[in-house]
């Protein structure tokens, strides 16, 4: 009985307290629901991107004398298998043509067979780029340096065999040749093989003929492969799972055909790249969605608090008229189940409606049900300790009258004392130190090795420096508002005019109650803006990143025969087109290595994509295009060249490129000049950059095989006029930067963390305008008795009001100065722990004006709310002195 | 001759309790209160002391009759400069110290140079002057009662109207308490009415008005002199 009058007494007075924790306690769970939705589906859209991205699964090389049906019936065997189909390679000396009445040759390559039906399970393997795919068809490359089209024959000179005429059909490029060329059966440690420079393809039939006398003559010369694809769906759909499951799948068969076949796993290894990225999900979920749980267990607790004198009055007096500890806490309990049951239904409610609007949040309740109960437990908890611990507190250790106090003198605390603040900066100034020491790598996922590592260390620096921070905004408030001087008259002046000595004595002597507010407010506040800036520059970064993938906001690609380049007046003149650029992309060879050379114009290659410094080594992007400019048979080169070469600024380096003029490679003398890490459109590892010019007048061509654009507004709008314009050119091929973005799969771009953010950003605001606003109404609210008695003895409504937005004014400064300082530190902490997130690093933070603008705006609104809700109205004076 | 503060006609004030029934707090009260007035208002409890009080003081509107303060001024002035007021619960400013909560008055009033001086001036007179830098919770239940009637005088308004201020005193420390507030009234025309229980308070004020039920039972009519 006693139990319900008490839960009917809660509800009726001390609603707005209940309902307070209640949103907290709803903060928290919804919070955190959300984050574990966002990380199992980030998980299964990593694994169903990355699996999506793979064009052969397994590669699986029938060594030679093995039987081909036996090992599909062991692969069968050993995994879910989709489908398999043969695909037969044989080494060939080279290839010769005669065209024009010149004959040209080239090195040795491969002449690969596919079976029927392959294209169409496999059809990212070829592409088209003229003729047809029913016949003989040569790789660009291969035609190029040929000098042959659809049409032409071309001699294959066979090992220890007579050469062999065929006649091309079509012209293709092989998108995936690297996979499709792999030498299968390396350890994963090898460095990656080039793929052959001259490709023949040959129908099934035809190759059999011209190469099983090759294969019984010369079988070192010719593999048989089968190219199988998994059944996908049979995957689990975390990264860690799907690679445990693939790796162990290629090991079982491995062991089934030991001896006969060897097996590439190409899935395994993407697989094995996005546990990375998983981690990388995990450490985000960490740094970016704990600290909000914090912040709203904090904000539950503060809530619970400020209500505290009058809970320990109510306490006070059940335990002057006899009830025990045990009786105290069964009241307190009931008030926080209904807290605390209310809260985390509408917790998960609230993720429940996430999950089904936010992107990227699709919850399966199959799979999420255990996580989810977990999550309302949690809430649950958070509800009962945050009434329960003060309540068992004050009933064991305040005495009847300590515990009727609401104002008392303030006493220095004990971490104040010990400086607990500043060591924990220092710690977390320390701890971060170390990170950068190491070059912040905090996630390991070593290639071929199942275990992963994530170093929790890199944790300790910004939770340190977060708690530090928190309590250096107590002791900063509480020596401004404890010591009542100028500064503090200063601060409330605007709002307190004549009052604003006895307003700031007031508020001297609420300084606990005060700083909790304040560094409430700031911790919300530093939460949002480091949540969004990390959130403005990853995005930023991301868009650096396809925009290196593609090289600008739209490019197109062309070839030597067919150049982008000769369209530029028409895509210049595109309505869309903010500038177009054109730049060579040729290859050369660096000793036996054969590179990529990108050929520009370094004044102008500005206008139509972004140079980061980050892509240049030793300079600024400026300053090393240019001495480009300036060296006009100068050349920047890999970092991984100058290695492997000794380069030193100022060499001469002899590159052989093709002259146009008779289909040779040729000696070109250029200057090395600096040290290339990044360009747009450039490979990961090694690449040349030269000035076009040059480049056009010692071979012979001035073609540009790629144009660059930048779009006024919208990539996606100029890569459709582009591609409008270019429909009779099939061979060029059209790329905008949102496509880039999709493909960069090994990165985390490629998850989408839109949901996260727009989640994280959402709660943030709703967090920095309940932290203020919410702790200021209940405070208030508490308070109500003191603004009667001051509007009883003749305070003018302005008057009252000078006390209430003194106090509203000094949590908004103090929240927002402290708030600022500490979101932008920890922002800055937090992108340079996650550098590996960065590719590349970014060069500065990005600020969200906006978003900072409109969640300032949010919790000074939230503040004036609960000024204006807090207001005595006129003539009640003596009912509220009588109620309260 | 007496000027008239406080004129009150036909006064009733209903309340609605928790069940939603009306209850007549006041019933059909007249009085009137002239300046150096010396009125204990007596009466049992809940007999509507209070409210009276706080019509009279302009805290509360009647729900019938009128209420008027020709002595006094415009209605938005009355309080801090007119009407000093005395609750009958602790009513200290539980942010300022004794002294402050004394001067408050006088800084709402905008005479923020004497406010200080004139807080311990009366806490002197009121034997409190040790007791100006203590915050109200450091204070007894007497001693937070004779700080707020000192901040009712701080203005030196005319009408105090002071709601059982010796309360919380022992008869000793009430008597000697309030003849130092009547001393401190003592050759001004500051009119004090006081609800009281104490007999002994009641019987140092020239004019006694009873309450019993909501209505003022024994008393001075309108024309009759207050004091």
């Amino acid at each position: 009985m006693m139990f319900l009058l008490w839960i009917r007494g809660v509800l009726a007075r001390r609603f707005l307290r209940v309902a307070g924790a209640a949103a907290g306690i709803a903060l928290t769970v919804a919070l955190l629901a959300a984050m574990a939705l966002f990380l199992a589906n980030a998980g299964a859209s990593m694994t169903a991107r990355a699996v999506s991205a793979v064009p052969i699964d397994w590669q699986v090389q029938v060594i030679s004398g093995a039987d081909p049906d036996l090992i599909g019936k062991a692969l069968t065997e050993a995994a879910p298998v989709k489908t398999v189909h043969q695909v037969r390679y044989a080494d060939v000396a080279g290839f010769e043509a005669r065209t024009g009445g010149t004959t040209q040759t080239t090195g040795p390559g491969q002449a690969v067979a596919f079976d029927s039906r392959y294209f169409s399970d496999f059809p990212a393997e070829i592409r088209s780029l003229s003729g047809t795919l029913d016949g003989v068809l040569i790789a660009q490359q291969t035609a190029a340096n040929l000098h042959v089209g659809p049409g032409d024959a071309v001699s294959i000179q066979r090992m220890g065999l007579p050469p062999a005429e065929v006649r091309i059909a079509g012209v293709v490029d092989l998108p995936d040749a690297d996979a499709l060329f792999q030498a299968v059966g390396l350890p994963p440690q090898a460095a990656p093989q080039a793929p052959p420079d001259n490709v023949l393809i040959l129908p099934q039939e035809a190759w059999r003929q011209l190469f099983d006398p090759q294969q019984k003559a010369r079988p070192d010369t010719t593999r048989l492969q089968l190219h199988v694809r998994l059944a996908h769906e049979a995957l689990p759909p975390d990264p860690v799972a799907a690679y445990t499951f693939v790796t162990a799948a290629q090991r079982n068969l491995e062991a089934r055909v030991a001896g006969q076949a060897l097996v590439a796993d190409n899935l395994g290894s993407r697989l094995g790249a996005v546990r990375e990225d998983a981690l990388y999900a995990s450490v985000l979920f960490l740094f970016l969605g704990l600290p909000g749980v914090a912040l709203a267990v904090a904000l539950t607790f503060a809530v619970t608090s400020s209500g505290a004198a009058r809970r320990r009055t109510e306490q006070a007096l059940l335990r002057v008229r006899g009830a025990t500890t045990k009786a105290i806490l069964f009241l307190s309990a009931t008030e926080a189940a209904v807290a605390a049951i209310g809260g985390t239904a509408i917790g998960m409610a609230a993720a429940s409606l996430l999950a089904i609007i936010a992107p990227g949040l699709k919850a399966t309740l199959g799979v999420d049900g255990p996580t989810l109960l977990l999550v309302a437990f949690f809430g649950l908890l958070v509800g009962f300790i945050a009434f329960l611990y003060p309540a068992w507190r004050d009933a064991r250790w305040a005495t009847v009258t300590a515990a009727r106090r609401t104002v008392s003198r303030p006493k220095t605390p004990l971490w104040q004392r010990l400086w607990l603040d500043c060591l924990l900066l220092a710690a977390a100034g320390l701890f971060f130190w170390q990170s950068a020491s190491t070059g912040y790598q905090i996630v390991l996922a070593p290639e071929g090795v199942a275990a992963t590592s994530v170093d929790y260390k890199a944790f300790i620096a910004p939770a340190l420096f977060w708690l530090g921070m928190a309590l250096l905004t107590i002791r900063l408030s509480a020596t401004i508002i404890a010591g009542n001087g100028a500064l503090l008259r200063m601060i409330i002046a605007p709002v307190s005019g004549p009052l604003a000595p006895i307003v700031s004595a007031a508020l001297s002597r609420q300084s606990g109650r005060l700083t909790i507010g304040i560094a409430m407010t700031a911790l919300a506040i530093s939460f949002a803006t480091s949540t969004a800036i990390f959130n403005t520059t990853y995005n930023a970064q991301a868009r650096i990143d396809a925009e290196l993938t593609n090289g600008s906001d739209v490019t197109v690609f062309g070839s030597t025969d067919r150049p982008a380049g000769a369209r530029l007046a028409a895509l210049t003149s595109l309505p869309e087109a903010a500038a177009a650029e054109p730049m060579q992309h040729r290859f050369a060879y660096v000793g036996a290595d054969l590179q990529d050379l990108y050929g520009i114009d370094p004044d102008r290659i500005g206008h139509a994509t972004s140079l980061s410094d980050a892509y240049f080594s030793g300079a600024s992007a400026a300053g090393t295009l240019a001495l480009l400019a300036a060296t006009s048979d100068g050349v920047l080169v890999s970092e991984e060249t100058v290695q492997d070469f000794q380069l030193q600024q100022g060499d001469t380096i002899n590159l052989r490129l093709i002259d146009a003029r008779d289909h040779q490679y040729h000696p070109v003398a250029f200057k090395f000049i600096g040290v290339a890490r990044e360009f747009p459109t450039a490979p990961k590892d090694s690449f040349l950059v030269a000035n076009s010019a040059y480049v056009a007048r010692m071979t012979g061509s001035d073609a540009s095989e790629y144009v660059l654009m930048r779009a006024r507004a919208d990539p996606a709008a100029l890569a459709r006029q582009v591609s409008s314009v270019l429909t009779f050119d099939p061979s060029l091929k059209v790329s905008d930067i949102g496509q880039a973005a999709h493909l960069i799969g090994s990165s985390l771009t490629a998850v989408d963390l839109g949901g996260l953010t727009t989640i994280e950003l959402g709660f943030a605001v709703v967090m920095a305008a309940a932290a203020a606003g919410l702790m200021l109404a209940l405070g208030f609210f508490e308070r109500r008795r003191p603004f009667a008695i001051l509007a009883a003895i003749g305070a003018k409504p302005r008057q009252l009001a000078a006390f209430l937005w003194s106090e509203g004014l000094l949590i908004l400064v103090g929240g927002m100065i402290f708030g600022l300082l500490s979101g932008l530190l920890t922002a800055w902490m937090l992108v340079k722990l996650l550098t590996g997130v960065f590719d590349p690093p970014p060069e500065a933070l990005s600020i969200p004006w906006l978003y900072l603008a409109v969640m300032l705006g949010l919790v000074a609104a939230s503040v004036a709310a609960a000024v204006l809700s807090a207001r005595p109205s006129a003539g009640q004076a003596a009912e509220q002195l009588r109620d309260l | 001759m007496a000027e008239t503060l406080v004129i009150a006609k036909g006064l009733g004030r209903d309340f609605r309790d928790g069940n939603a029934d009306r209850i007549n707090v006041l019933r059909d009260v007249d009085c009137e209160i002239a300046s150096g007035a010396r009125i204990a208002l007596v009466g049992p409890s809940g007999s509507g002391k209070t409210t009276l009080l706080h019509i009279l003081g302009g805290l509360d509107r009647p729900t019938a009759g009128t209420v008027e303060w020709p002595g006094l001024g415009a209605f938005e002035t009355l309080r801090p400069r007119q009407i000093g007021f005395v609750f009958q619960s602790p009513s200290l400013f539980p942010a300022l110290t004794a002294v402050q909560n004394v001067g408050l008055p006088m800084l709402l009033a905008g005479e923020n140079t004497r406010a200080n001086d004139i807080g311990a001036s009366l806490l002197q007179s009121f034997g409190l002057g040790e007791l100006g830098d203590k915050l109200p919770e450091e204070l007894s239940g007497g001693q937070a009662q004779r700080i707020a009637m000192a901040r009712a005088l701080a203005m030196a308004p005319k009408l105090v109207l002071a709601d059982e201020p010796t309360g919380q005193l022992d008869s000793r420390t009430a008597l000697r308490f309030f003849d130092a507030v009547l001393s401190r009234l003592e050759d001004t025309d500051i009119a004090l009415v006081v609800a009281t229980h104490d007999e002994v308070v009641a019987n140092r004020m020239a004019t006694r008005w009873t309450m019993d039920h909501g209505r003022l039972t024994t008393g001075h009519r309108p024309g009759a002199a207050a004091a």
